[in-house]
């Protein structure tokens, strides 16, 4: 149905109307969906939100790894000073 | 204290996670969709794209202060606040990019148009990417910490360029709220306005997120240094 509407007739076609003008249609299709751009918008805003979390979150983790890490050796560093 | 503080951390954490389930059900449930040269469906991107630029603006401001005040008195707390600043608003500058640019194909035909008010933006989100990767690969040095802060206040100071930019110079970019706008509908207004309190809480809560996290970095190269200074040879503590 949409092709009927959005294609000419195949018999009024030349090759030089192809390159020279062009043919007003209805009910075309769009070239961007509304849909697919909204929920793309939130998907890469959630995705961006939680991949930083994420982030913050695992060096958060190291840093008090490390941190434990260290305060034993500093006890164990203290009686020998 | 510490409790306390905690305790604040959890309360503003699970607001901010109410506000936001709140604000995406208000979206979609109680808001009516824009005319077709809005973008239709498509404009309910800017119950997002709005409050981030929002939120970019005061996690700018956070990094505005924590810098200069840094440069007039230099402390962990002051470089913290700044560093936290800078990366939670190119997180900000990111979703606003990102929103905008997937609204004005559906609203203007292209992802992308040099208009005053986009170029000044990009160019402050590139700022504070900049204060980021000078911050994550030249050290933690007084004279490094400063440049990045210079480079902060430096950021911060394009912001008011920006917001002025779309009545300045014109452009694509339209005026819907504030000085020259035409308004919203009543239930748009609505929710955008629960849309700022909803990222104002995500953005406090990023905020300290990063401004912890900085001091902890801070934290851990002073017991770095205080282990080496007990024993030389330790490899680990020197790297």
């Amino acid at each position: 149905m949409r092709d009927a509407q959005t294609q000419p007739n195949a018999d009024t076609r030349t090759p030089e109307s192809r390159s020279t003008e062009f043919v007003a249609v209805t009910g075309g299709g769009e070239t961007s969906s509304a849909e697919v751009l909204l929920t793309s918008a939130y998907a890469l805003m959630w995705i961006a939100t939680f991949v930083f979390i994420f982030l913050t979150w695992k060096k958060q983790n190291q840093i008090a790894a490390r941190l434990g890490e260290l305060d034993q050796k500093l006890r164990a560093a203290q009686p020998k000073a | 204290m510490n409790t306390r503080r905690h305790l604040l951390f959890s309360v503003t954490l699970g607001a901010a996670a109410l506000a936001l389930v709140a604000h995406i059900l208000l979206i979609f449930l109680a808001t009516p969709m824009a005319q077709p040269q809005a973008g239709g469906l498509a404009q309910k991107i800017f119950y997002f794209h709005v409050p981030a630029a929002y939120a970019m603006y005061l996690c700018g401001a956070a990094c505005f202060f924590g810098s200069a005040a840094y440069l007039a008195s230099p402390s962990e707390g002051k470089n913290a606040v700044a560093r936290g600043g800078a990366e939670a608003a190119v997180l900000f500058g990111v979703m606003m990019l990102i929103s905008g640019m997937l609204w004005a194909k559906k609203a203007w035909g292209v992802y992308w148009v040099w208009d005053p008010r986009l170029t000044t933006l990009l160019l402050s989100v590139v700022i504070y990417i900049a204060v980021v990767v000078l911050r994550a690969f030249t050290g933690d040095g007084d004279a490094e910490r400063k440049f990045a802060a210079a480079f902060g206040v430096l950021g911060t100071v394009n912001l008011p360029i920006i917001h002025y930019a779309v009545q300045k110079w014109g452009g694509n970019h339209p005026t819907v709220i504030g000085k020259g706008g035409g308004g919203l509908a009543p239930a748009m207004s609505r929710t955008l306005g629960f849309g700022f309190i909803a990222m104002t809480l995500v953005a406090i809560v990023l905020l300290w997120l990063r401004t912890r996290l900085a001091l902890q970095v801070a934290s851990l190269a002073r017991v770095e240094e205080e282990v080496l200074a007990l024993d030389p040879t330790d490899e680990d503590a020197a790297e």
